[in-house]
């Protein structure tokens, strides 16, 4: 769900740059509130790592198999460390994988980064009405994933039909939008699975995490 | 896991190499958002032109591009399949029921030789210098510190956690554990194991942050670098800002001669 190099023009990878270095701008303004701001940064950075090398994963999924995007778990996890940590996975890839590319650095980010922020804000519903139930935690991490990775799929769809070089005709892009939306359900699927798994195993083993960076 | 080689060849000798870093990073990005303005074919020839000279200059030998072209993404890859036979109106030729259409071929043409030449002006960018050198010259440049901090603990850290991952999954295999085939039980697997990766790096970015707090971090100036600009460097920054400024001034000119795509 990387849009590679040389694909969108000017205005829309500078657009996505300025959307991305203004939502970087404010997480680092309110992570700069804190009392002391880089307590929390070898953390956010660590598992910035960890989300990295967790997205190498693959799922089987006959015929073909799909890899983690993680981008709600990442959400929920890292608050407003989440944006720029999203920019820096988005920024590994594109130099170490050649997956995505550099002039469509922001656009990417804020195809996985602004989702994930919805992510955040879904998974912080389970501290409403008191004490976070293992149901209440499950389902809302299932949202969170399977939630960001939806959004994720729409925007990507959105800028990408937008944005081609070259004019389709209707029938075509709408058999287009179709394709891509349905390829993309198990996808979403097993990403809210996983994510709801993954936030019931951490809740058991280290609770703290899930309070966030 | 094999991470992070793309500075494999820094340490070799070429004027990208002893080009000061923060220079070389704003001329490449100029040009780089200068290929993705081209939309005219004649103007993509120059691009073409300027990219191989690049990168023969740059002294990188020719298997290093190869082996980053050799995962080259595969979305695009699909798109560069499909494009000819459903975008545009003006069929050129017809291979069975399928019709090759003329504007789909330009815009693969298009595609294909900006993704080309930006991943390989991109290649020559980060493959000559090193790359913790480059994310210096990134913070020179206004990289905010939070953020600078976290690229460089997250690259430090990624060939330890590949690392784990890499054992946690031969451990699994020694085991008898396949996931081969899909089941929603099976995903207990993938998740279980992502699980136990972020709780291992959550716990060791504990003790890392114990280690930096004594060594002072947060407390003293952290940052300074040893960047150094000579006149050679300004010259060759205002040659590529030349060049970039040129494909956009040559595309929008050509652009009103001929139409674009």
């Amino acid at each position: 769900m990387h849009i590679p190099d040389g694909i969108l023009p000017l205005p829309v990878t500078a657009g996505g740059y300025a959307v991305a270095a203004a939502v970087t701008w404010y997480s680092v303004r309110r992570i700069n509130r804190r009392e002391n701001p880089r307590e929390n940064v070898p953390k956010a950075a660590l598992l910035t790592a960890a989300f990295f090398v967790a997205s190498l994963i693959h799922i089987p999924v006959p015929p073909a198999s799909v890899h983690l995007v993680l981008n709600g778990l990442l959400g929920a996890m890292l608050g407003y460390f989440a944006f720029p940590a999203i920019i820096i996975g988005l920024f590994f890839q594109a130099v170490m994988f050649q997956h995505g590319g550099l002039t469509t650095l922001g656009i990417n980010a804020v195809v996985m980064g602004f989702p994930a922020i919805v992510a955040y804000y879904i998974f912080r519903l389970r501290k409403l009405g008191g004490r976070a139930s293992r149901v209440k935690v499950a389902v809302l991490g299932f949202l969170s994933g399977s939630v960001a990775v939806a959004i994720s799929v729409a925007i990507f769809i959105a800028v990408l039909l937008t944005n081609l070089p070259s004019q389709l005709d209707i029938g075509v892009e709408t058999a287009a939008i179709y394709a891509l939306a349905i390829a993309h359900l198990p996808l979403i699927a097993i990403e809210g699975v996983i994510t709801s798994l993954l936030v019931l195993f951490i809740q058991r083993v280290r609770p703290v995490i899930l309070d966030g960076v | 896991m094999k991470l992070g080689t793309i500075d494999q060849y820094s340490s070799l000798s070429s004027p990208f190499h002893r080009w000061d870093p923060r220079c070389k990073m704003i001329g490449f990005m100029a040009l780089i958002f200068a290929f993705s303005f081209v939309r005219d074919l004649r103007v993509l020839l120059a691009v073409v032109v300027v990219t191989v000279t690049i990168y023969v200059i740059s002294k990188l030998p020719a298997s290093f591009i190869v082996s980053r072209l050799r995962y080259p993404s595969l979305f695009l890859v699909v798109l560069v399949l499909i494009l000819p036979f459903v975008s545009g109106q003006t069929i050129v030729m017809s291979i069975g029921p399928l019709d090759v259409r003329q504007e789909g071929l330009k815009g693969v043409l298009l595609i294909a030789t900006r993704f080309l030449a930006i991943l390989t002006a991109g290649s020559v960018l980060f493959g000559t210098a090193p790359f913790l050198t480059t994310i210096k010259a990134m913070r020179a440049l206004g990289l905010p510190g939070i953020l600078a901090d976290m690229v460089l603990l997250a690259f430090r850290y990624l060939h330890e956690i590949g690392s784990d991952l890499h054992r946690m999954q031969t451990s699994m295999k020694l085991r008898g554990v396949r996931h081969s085939r899909f089941s929603l039980r099976g995903l207990r697997i993938p998740a279980w194991m992502s699980g136990s990766m972020l709780v291992r790096s959550y716990e060791r970015s504990e003790w890392v942050y114990k280690a930096m707090i004594m060594r002072g971090y947060g407390h003293a100036p952290h940052y300074r670098d040893d960047f150094h600009v000579r006149a050679s460097d300004i010259a060759i920054l205002v040659v590529f800002l030349l060049a970039a400024a040129g494909f956009v001034v040559g595309d929008i000119i050509c652009g009103r001669v001929s139409v674009p795509l």
